[in-house]
């Protein structure tokens, strides 16, 4: 009797959760689906949409760049942070949380500052005689500001499973006959597989749905789903077809993840930053 | 090994700590470019902390995370022990209900939320306010309660179920139980979700972004807003404190935490005094923030009504540079009225959010074929003129005009020209012929072109020889192909963020309304206005509405009344630069100004002008669409790999489901 | 025994200026069964690290076979260990984890197969090798580990309270399982425990540490026998400890009385430490006895009675078979060979006085010997 009680009290959360992200789902369903001007069913907008495969392909791409260079910049940081003394751990920790916590639309305006052609860092090259080299506006600006914002979604999640890692584990690899590169690609990576897994669905997610940093950083062929998605909610005043996107950014998005986390075996993805 | 470490990490520490190093330093900087370093000041400071706006948004901000932890906490909290109790199968589909928000891009979640509210608040409950404070609490609460679920449900799956018993054993009922148990072995869980829930909530923007109605509006989304404008310096003075506020917080919780770690290595218990002076100051900090957000959110908001304003960006004297403060100057005179004003970007902007509804808005300054657009699509309410006895300013060629020819609902604001404004410093004379000058690709790179759909066709237009209220679909799509055309020599499609741009130099061509041209001409010298006569160019008039989705319609017509005033026109004229359908204004404004050939054409220069007129629903629709086409896809006809990254995605992603298919039965074996 | 293998030589530790190891000196033979004994915390897990190589001394030399060995690093050690709580690698199944080391130096496959196959077979684990780790029991899990180790065919074999986690009966019979291993494989095992029965059941030398320092290096039955030390004398066994004086040789006085041993080589009047050990006390009528105490307390141990007796206000722990009343007086005899002296020491007055028994003692005991690091 008691627990047929407690369990009562799940019943609002799963009929909050129905209403405010499944039912959503389902209405961006019906709008995707529908005329935008008679409001009747029409398979249209998805038919539209085939005209933004490339810029679907592009972001899917940039995404992944920056999730595989996010992987490489934040293991050796995080495999760092996570062989430190528990007071440089908390510390290094803190300063890696720290600009998650700051707006991340002034940090990306402030890499315009930085990478613009009137900017500081061209000013500098400028200055120094190498002359003013084109940054901003490339695709490599988009990824770098994607890396810039989701690095630290990456070191957080590996940090995580790099410091449960069990020391012994690893004197055991070395004991057996493994160099430390060995012991490295047999144990440590392998074991650290459900945090690069996390690590890299935390990047990509944001990464392929972002459209800020597309528009700041990039040029006008930088163009990605996210921005596409934007601009039919608030400038081209066709919410159906920027359904019909949004729609397939999620189906894009669980495919990926889905198959990440199929390949990580069947581990919870148990860590949350 | 250990050495790369170590340098990969300062490294990375070093890129992820410089761009806020710009903005700090930005924030002391006497000039506005956060590219050039003026000179030392604090009077950004000083300028945020009179700014009621920004505080007020600050406030906003931190109390909806406030609120929207506080409900996620309790709500996620006890749904999580419900959870826990559930049969493992039930369990699993609850928590991929759970994971649906986290995986889900943030822009989906937006999206889907607003398209809800929109659909069930508006299109099945009738209330046209559908967005507002309400609904954004809750798109909080929604993403935020995940983040207490998966902090809360692992720490009570690793209590011992024991404990439980042993507390009803010793007389607790289910309830004490929980209270005097439960929470405490799951304490650190709800604290780590309430407070990432918190921080999400705190810099949410993209989701805000999509459900934010025009009565509450949180920071990010305004700063969204700040950084398509020429943004002020005072919003870096703002980041630099927060930046130092979270960190004090952060180096405090960390203290506190390595203190009660060795606390409970030395196994001394706590001092009971030390224990209840935590909790007081923990106590006291609820306390402060709760009242200090209360007076934020509320201090603003006495019995006063509320007028909505929706405007183009920098399109209202504001009080900077020395003019008028004109909102200011209408609340002294209607001291029971606040304005609250938003932005829009252009019409087609304007007109999607009034269209997608849930917003509440009182006055509109759309242009003319926008106008008549609106009046067809009865968006626009028919104006009391009783009310506007300033009408009579306004000149008889601007009363009854062809967009709305009875002149029931509009009252002209403003009128112009759309030209070209280039920077004579990179741009030699002999290239400035027409319209073509956007197209040349001696500039590659450093053109700006407008982003929207009409005034960029409209130009297109002009330079192909069309008449630009054509609706021939040939005729547009060669005007699309020309755009297209022009897209690699684009530097970036833009509106206001044409300001910084055009005066750090960044870009040298654009093309854009001559008052705001003639305002960047003031910061920048070497800048130019050029008006292709010879091919016609684009003349507007921007007039004043009330949309039907109004709700102070006494007080918008008091607004735009004020606004007729000669004398405010004129103030007003002086801060955008625009021409004001009012003669007697131009009496008010400077002189320099009100000469200006370039705000008041000759007759014979306006007469080859031409004005845009609304086509019909379904050519704006095609014309946006080819817009998008030209200017924001990724071009497929121009080079021919672009199908090559879809095309390997697709045999990557049939690749890994058969992969998938195939591990998976391996396994069943 | 054989030739000696390993030396460990004048072998200091240091950790942030606190003295882990202090001049540990120490030889191992071919083929030896070594334990290192001793309560937590007094660096005989250290000494085995630094064996396997996971530490560096802070000064000192490892010699093995005549090199020294102090730079090389573990995976070039010929020596493997078996870890404390195992340390099997998660993510890889039975087979995987002891195929691990031969994989790792590239053995032809058909040899692996039949290497592991061969090990499996060795620790009663045939058919196990596609479990996952997890889904073993630990005394499994602790065969797989011991496998590990083995298959590699190492000159010597560290074990670092492999026991430690299992419940008594499954010790007992994994000490009997490791005995065999050992012998049948023909290798050096150099064993840490805090458990003194397992070392004294097992090994062909225990050494005794204590605080960074050997106590004793010894047969088993010399160090039960001949505690150098009240420390040893207490940890492994048993001891009632007293204050005597060693008037010459054979003729010690305690009590007030003295009595015959068989130890010399003291100094006269030399005043030392007496050693009985509980078991060898026989009781007899009181007026027969050399000493006349009150029985205090019986506790019933199954095979014998453990009885607290006090003589003159100090309490000895007595073991017999014969039960005595509580309160009753009885007598003691106690014969020459009964009588253990020892030179006086730092741990002298520390140990042997059972003034504070309890029946739990035991237990405690148990519970001091954790972890260590």
């Amino acid at each position: 009797m008691k627990k047929n009680k407690s369990v009562l009290l799940s019943v609002p959360y799963m009929l909050w959760m129905l209403a405010f992200t499944l039912i959503p789902l389902c209405v961006v369903g019906y709008y995707a689906l529908t005329d935008p001007d008679t409001g009747a069913f029409s398979l249209g907008n998805l038919q539209d949409l085939s005209m933004y495969l490339p810029v679907m392909g592009q972001s899917v791409l940039y995404s992944l760049i920056s999730s595989l260079i996010c992987l490489l910049l934040g293991y050796p940081v995080a495999y760092y942070i996570a062989h430190r003394g528990p007071v440089a751990q908390k510390i290094l920790y803190m300063l890696v949380m720290l600009p998650m916590c700051m707006s991340f639309l002034l940090r990306t305006l402030a890499w315009v500052g930085l990478l613009q052609d009137t900017g500081i860092i061209n000013n500098i090259l400028d200055a120094i005689g190498i002359g003013r080299l084109k940054l901003i506006r490339t695709p490599g600006a988009v990824v770098l500001g994607m890396v810039y914002n989701y690095l630290p979604y990456m070191i957080l999640p590996l940090y995580a499973t790099l410091v449960k890692m069990d020391d012994r584990l690893i004197e055991a690899a070395e004991d057996l006959g493994c160099t430390p590169l060995q012991t490295f690609g047999r144990v440590i990576l392998p074991l650290s597989v459900p945090g690069i897994l996390s690590g890299i669905t935390m990047v990509f997610v944001p990464a392929v749905s972002t459209f800020y940093i597309s528009q700041k950083l990039g040029g006008t062929d930088t163009v990605l789903i996210g921005d596409q998605i934007e601009d039919w909610f608030k400038q081209g005043d066709n919410p159906n077809l920027g359904a019909a996107l949004s729609l397939v950014l999620m189906l894009l998005v669980f495919v990926c993840t889905g198959i990440m986390n199929r390949f990580g075996g069947d581990e919870e993805g148990g860590v949350v930053i | 090994m250990k050495k790369a470490n170590r340098i990969i990490t300062v490294l990375m520490f070093i890129f992820l700590y410089i761009p806020m190093v710009v903005l700090i330093v930005a924030s002391f900087n006497t000039g506005k470019d956060i590219t050039q370093f003026e000179g030392f000041t604090l009077k950004q400071y000083s300028e945020l902390f009179r700014d009621e706006d920004l505080l007020g948004l600050l406030g906003n901000s931190i109390l909806i995370a406030l609120l929207s932890t506080a409900i996620s906490v309790t709500f996620g909290t006890l749904a999580a022990v419900g959870i826990h109790r559930l049969k493992p199968k039930m369990r699993k589909l609850v928590m991929s209900l759970t994971n649906i928000p986290m995986t889900n891009p943030d822009i989906v979640t937006g999206v889907s939320l607003s398209l809800l509210f929109v659909f069930v608040g508006t299109g099945l409950l009738g209330n046209r306010e559908s967005l507002n404070f309400g609904t954004l609490l809750i798109a909080h609460v929604t993403f935020g309660l995940p983040y207490v679920i998966l902090n809360v449900s692992p720490k009570l799956q690793q209590m011992n179920p024991a404990l439980t018993d042993a507390a009803m054993d010793l007389g607790c009922t289910p309830v004490q139980a929980f209270f005097k148990v439960i929470i405490h072995e799951i304490m650190p869980g709800i604290i780590a979700g309430g407070i990432m829930a918190f921080t999400m909530s705190l810099d949410d923007f993209v989701i805000s972004y999509f459900v934010t109605g025009s009565d509450f509006v949180t920071l990010p989304v305004e700063i969204y807003t700040y950084t398509k404008k020429p943004i002020q310096p005072k919003v870096y003075a703002m980041f630099t404190l927060l930046f130092l506020l979270i960190a004090v917080l952060m180096v405090g919780m960390n203290l506190l935490q390595i203190r009660a770690d060795r606390k409970k290595g030395s196994k001394r218990p706590e001092s009971r005094s030390w224990q209840i002076a935590k909790r007081c100051i923990a106590g006291a900090l609820a306390v402060a923030l709760i009242v200090g957000c209360g007076f934020l959110f509320f201090g603003n908001r006495q019995e006063k009504i509320v007028l909505n304003v929706k405007n183009w960006g920098m399109n209202m004297a504001d009080g900077t540079d020395e003019t008028l403060d004109i909102v200011a100057a209408f609340e002294e005179k209607y001291p029971n009225i606040k304005v609250n004003m938003s932005y829009y970007e252009s019409n087609e902007a304007l007109f999607s959010q009034l269209s997608n509804g849930g917003i509440t808005v009182d006055v509109i300054i759309p242009s003319d074929y926008m106008i008549d657009r609106m009046i067809q699509e009865n968006m626009l309410e028919k104006l009391n003129y009783d009310n506007i006895p300033n009408f009579e300013y306004v000149d008889e060629q601007f009363k009854n005009p062809s967009y709305d020819p009875k002149n029931e609902y509009s009252v002209p604001y403003t009128w112009g020209t759309v030209g070209i404004l280039y920077n004579s410093k990179y741009v030699s004379e002999e290239d400035v012929t027409g319209w073509e000058l956007l197209w040349n690709e001696k500039y590659a790179g450093k053109i700006l072109m407008i982003d929207n759909s009409r005034d960029a066709m409209g130009i297109a237009q002009y330079l192909l020889g069309y008449d630009v209220n054509t609706v021939d679909k040939a005729e547009l799509q060669a005007c699309a192909d020309k755009l297209a055309q022009q897209r690699p020599l684009v530097q970036q499609y833009v509106m206001d963020q044409i300001y910084s741009t055009m005066e750090n130099e960044e870009a040298w061509i654009a093309a854009y309304y001559a008052g705001d041209c003639m305002l960047m001409m003031e910061n920048n010298p070497d800048l130019q206005f050029y008006l292709p006569e010879h091919q016609g160019f684009n003349l507007f008039t921007d007039a004043m509405c009330i949309p039907t989705c109004c709700k102070e319609k006494e007080a918008a017509e008091l607004f735009i009344n004020f606004l007729c005033d000669p004398e405010i026109s004129g103030a007003n004229m002086d801060y955008i630069c625009y021409a004001s359908p009012i003669s007697e204004a131009k009496e008010y404004m400077e002189e320099y100004l009100a000469e200006s050939e370039i705000i008041y054409p000759a007759e014979e220069v306006l007469a080859k002008g031409s004005a845009y007129r609304y086509l019909s629903e379904e050519t704006s629709r095609f014309v946006e669409g080819l817009y998008q086409n030209a200017t924001k896809t990724v071009d497929t006809s121009g080079s021919d790999n672009g199908w090559i990254v879809p095309a390997v995605l697709i045999v990557v992603m049939a690749g890994t489901l058969v992969l998938l298919f195939v591990t998976r039965k391996r396994r069943k074996v | 025994m054989s030739k000696e293998l390993i030396r460990l030589r004048d072998l200091t530790m240091e950790f942030d200026g606190e003295r882990i190891l202090d001049g540990i000196n120490l030889y191992i033979n071919d083929h030896e069964f070594l334990t290192l004994l001793g309560p937590s915390g007094c660096g005989k897990t250290t000494t085995l690290r630094i064996i396997g190589g996971f530490l560096t001394p802070t000064s000192g030399t490892v010699t093995f076979d005549g090199q020294c060995i102090n730079d090389v690093p573990p995976y070039e050690r010929q020596i493997n260990t078996v870890f404390q709580r195992y340390a099997l690698f998660p993510h890889l199944n039975v087979f995987d984890n002891i195929a691990f080391g031969l994989r790792v130096a590239k053995l032809p496959k058909e040899e692996i197969n039949q290497r592991v196959q061969e090990m499996l077979e060795i620790v009663s684990l045939k058919g196990y090798g596609h479990r996952r780790i997890q889904s073993l029991s630990g005394g499994q899990q602790q065969r797989v580990a011991i496998a590990r180790a083995l298959v590699n065919r190492p000159k010597v074999l560290l074990l670092d309270e492999p026991l430690g986690a299992l419940d008594l009966r499954l010790r007992k019979d994994m000490q009997i399982e490791l005995k065999r291993i050992q012998q049948a494989m023909g290798i050096t095992f150099v064993y840490v425990t805090h458990d003194q029965e397992e070392a004294l059941s097992m090994s062909d030398t225990v050494v005794v540490m204590d605080k960074g320092r050997i106590q004793q290096i010894g047969k088993p039955e010399d160090i039960y026998n001949e505690p150098k030390n009240a420390f040893v004398a207490d940890f492994i066994g048993e001891s009632n400890i007293l204050d005597g004086v060693m008037l010459e040789d054979y003729k010690v006085r305690f009590f007030g009385r003295i009595f015959q041993c068989v130890d010399k080589g003291f100094a006269p009047n030399e005043s030392v430490d007496v050693v009985i050990r509980p078991e060898d006390i026989d009781i007899v009528a009181p007026d027969q006895g050399h000493l006349v105490g009150t029985v205090t307390s019986v506790t019933f141990k199954g095979l014998n009675y453990d009885i607290i007796v006090e003589f003159k206000g100090f309490k000895w722990l007595i073991q017999t078979t014969d039960h005595c009343a509580e309160g009753s007086t009885i007598g003691i005899r106690l014969n020459p060979e009964d009588i253990h002296i020892m030179k006086k020491s730092e741990y002298s007055g520390m140990f042997g006085d059972y003034s504070s028994y309890s029946a739990e003692y035991d237990e405690l005991t148990e519970d001091a010997g954790d972890e260590e690091e």
